[in-house]
């Protein structure tokens, strides 16, 4: 099959031009560098690849570096057939830039290149027009005005590149009397001629900007964002995590009332309701946070909000650009790795990428959740806008960054990690504010769900139910004098400074696998040894139990600080390409969480 | 003048990029439209000596004090 392969630079609709040709969703976002992967997709006969959106073909971040790889391998690639170079038809002349490097180097490849001169809407909406049959005549290539979001001219776009997809030796760009000037002075010269005048188009993007970055007003309305943020994880999903628990327990009460009692029904009802239904409960929350995420992506307001801590963060030996990294850390440290390739500087990168994984990812809401129902009061305060148990919430992802910030420093202090390498500027481009798309947001908000279940279910169920098995026998339910309590036993000496027996315990060492498995562990532990009626309600399992205040406060900085991931581990060594830094890490967040776990035991 | 020294919503035509930047900070910026005789504005200035705004061309830029007072540029 002969590919197609699509380019532009980032923020220009190129995403949602892939999304109509291929129907296939994949994440459309409006700040540098989100498409990290090469997006592939079937259009007709041929296959569609998406590369990362790049400034320019002299790159100056890693994300840009490996773009251009990229984009010269498959230049030399005999399976590419054709170049769609995505245009911003706002941004005429910055986009041009770089379509007139991919002209020449189509032309150098003797490859087929098309313009497909996106957002075309936006710039009719002004009464403006761009004659495309003069611009093909000048640019040398053919090009076809669009808007992937308005759908204009799509259809005829589409047949266009059907048909140049067939016989692309027709589509090499034509050498021209211009070809040998600068591309600056062309695009230039161009965009004079066809491009809409530019402050017509920043207007409104300008007046947004006076509001939103507004040097008192722009704080202000920063930090609320993010703790409305974090409100809404708890007071949104709370009615739809109700929803899930109240499925599970009717799901568990009639597979349990179908099964004779006996050692069969105890499985299903501790292992799989007890173990794997408790960590289902907080897919919700998992959804509202990317949904969040997602809308501030998706308008432009990252960028703003990279701008506003630049400064702040660079205190920390950080970039405004390890924002970004960090708030979608909040979801889950792997992509927030791969997202720190945008930091131009070295240094800054590779400090953000070993403080990512202290930003309280979606495996570690089940374990917060659940430890803020045991220990917090649901009290309410203005009218139920706030709840304690949400401010202790907004607490504990405060204590991650903090601690990211702190380490942040005593990195950029002591150590001349990445010292040698030359240092980068901030340079930022501000993207146009754009109502986000609801489809595309809700299929990411849909997938975010699935991947959490996808990747935690599997482990969650087998260590479920290896767990069941050692806490439920030989005595048959009789947890205390199980295969499970008697290693349970031997290891509490480690756990017991902290305040903790032995069910925490076993908890604990089976998250380090992943930390979502210590809702499961405990579920089927309290599972056996509960009613087993009470199979729904872990929270009140243990609040009945008893839990010390400052056990309990020590096992949620334990789960703050502590690197219980193995695949965070291995992405963090794949990208610093270091061992050494990676396992350093998983031994360092180890010894700080216990310190903190047991300086809490004591004091509270 | 450099271009850190342009005040909020002043304008200013670009001299010259140092040539002594990083090769590919400086081609960048180049390709960004910082080249000789274009005419920026500053949009905004963050407290601090945060990265200013400007605009250059179609778009609106930051940049932060580092790399803006190795701009040179004389007041339009």
């Amino acid at each position: 099959m002969k590919n197609i392969i699509l380019v532009g630079k980032p923020n220009s609709g190129k995403s949602l031009l892939f999304n109509q040709l291929t129907g296939l969703r994949q994440k459309v976002a409006n700040f540098p560098g989100v498409t990290v992967e090469l997006k592939r997709g079937k259009f007709e006969q041929f296959e569609l690849i998406d590369f990362p959106g790049t400034y320019s073909l002299n790159s100056l971040s890693r994300d840009e570096e490996l773009a251009v790889q990229k984009l010269h391998e498959a230049m030399h690639s005999d399976d590419t057939s054709l170049i769609v170079c995505n245009l911003d038809a706002t941004r005429l002349e910055r986009s041009l830039v770089f379509g007139l490097q991919v002209r020449d180097l189509a032309r150098a490849h003797n490859k087929g290149l098309i313009f497909a001169l996106n957002m075309i809407d936006e710039v009719q909406r002004f009464g403006h027009n761009i004659d495309t049959e003069e611009l093909s005549r000048d640019l040398g290539c053919a090009v076809y005005a669009l808007s992937a979001k308005t759908l204009i001219g799509l259809h005829e776009f589409k047949l266009a590149l059907i048909k140049a997809g067939q016989s692309p030796e027709d589509y090499i760009p034509l050498a021209n009397e211009q070809s040998d000037s600068p591309v600056l002075e062309i695009s230039r010269g161009l965009s004079k001629r066809y491009g809409i005048q530019a402050d017509v188009v920043l207007k409104r993007q300008n007046s947004i900007d006076d509001f939103l970055l507004n040097n008192i007003w722009g704080g202000i309305i920063f930090l609320s964002l993010m703790f409305l943020l974090f409100q809404s994880i708890f007071s949104w999903a709370t009615p739809l995590m109700d929803a899930v628990e109240a499925v599970i327990g009717e799901g568990a009460a009639i597979a349990t009332g179908l099964l004779p009692a006996g050692v069969v029904n105890d499985f299903v009802a501790d292992a799989l309701f007890g173990g794997v239904g408790s960590f289902l409960v907080f897919v919700p929350q998992i959804m509202v946070l990317t949904l969040i995420i997602g809308l501030l992506e998706d308008s432009g307001y990252l960028a703003r909000a990279a701008l506003i801590c630049h400064k702040p963060l660079s205190y920390f030996g950080l970039s405004g650009r390890s924002f970004i990294p960090y708030l979608s850390g909040h979801a889950c440290a792997i992509p927030a790795i791969m997202a720190a390739r945008t930091i131009e500087s070295p240094r800054k990168r590779l400090i953000t990428m070993m403080t990512i994984p202290l930003m309280s990812c979606s495996a570690r809401l089940p374990v917060y959740a659940l430890l803020i129902a045991v220990l917090v009061p649901d009290i309410r305060y203005a009218g139920g806008l706030l709840n304690l148990q949400g401010i202790t919430f907004f607490g504990l992802y405060l204590f991650g960054i903090v601690t990211a910030l702190t380490v942040s420093i005593v990195l950029n202090k002591l150590t001349s990690l990445n010292k040698d390498m030359p240092e980068m500027p901030f340079i930022l481009e501000l993207p146009t504010y754009r109502l986000p798309h609801w489809k595309p947001l809700i299929h990411r908000v849909l997938t975010s769900a699935k991947q959490f279940i996808k990747r935690a279910a599997p482990i969650i169920f087998m260590v479920s139910v290896v767990i069941w098995f050692l806490g439920y026998f030989p005595q048959n339910g009789e947890l205390q004098s199980s295969y499970l309590a008697m290693l349970g036993h031997w290891i509490e000496p480690i756990f017991q400074p902290l305040g903790l027996d032995w069910r925490y315990g076993v908890a604990i060492l089976v998250s380090f696998l992943a930390r979502e498995v210590f809702v499961g562990a405990l579920g089927t532990l309290f599972g056996i040894e509960g009613a087993d009626e009470n199979i729904a309600g872990l929270a009140e399992n243990i609040q009945a139990d008893g839990l010390a205040l400052g056990a309990g406060i020590g096992l949620m900085l334990f789960y703050v600080v502590a690197l219980q991931c193995v695949a965070t581990v291995a992405t963090i060594k794949g990208e610093t390409g270091s061992r050494r830094i990676a396992w350093g890490l998983f031994v360092g967040y180890g010894l700080l969480a216990y310190c903190l776990a047991f300086a809490a035991a004591q004091l509270f | 003048m450099t271009l850190w020294e342009v005040r909020n919503k002043q304008s200013a035509h670009i001299e010259s990029v140092d040539p002594t930047l990083l090769p590919a900070v400086f081609q960048r910026l180049n390709e960004m439209g910082f080249a000789a005789g274009q005419l920026i504005r500053c949009l905004r200035r963050s407290p601090m000596k945060g990265p200013l705004v400007l605009q250059l061309g179609d778009t609106v830029y930051s940049l932060e004090q580092s790399i803006a007072s190795r701009i040179n540029v004389h007041p339009a």
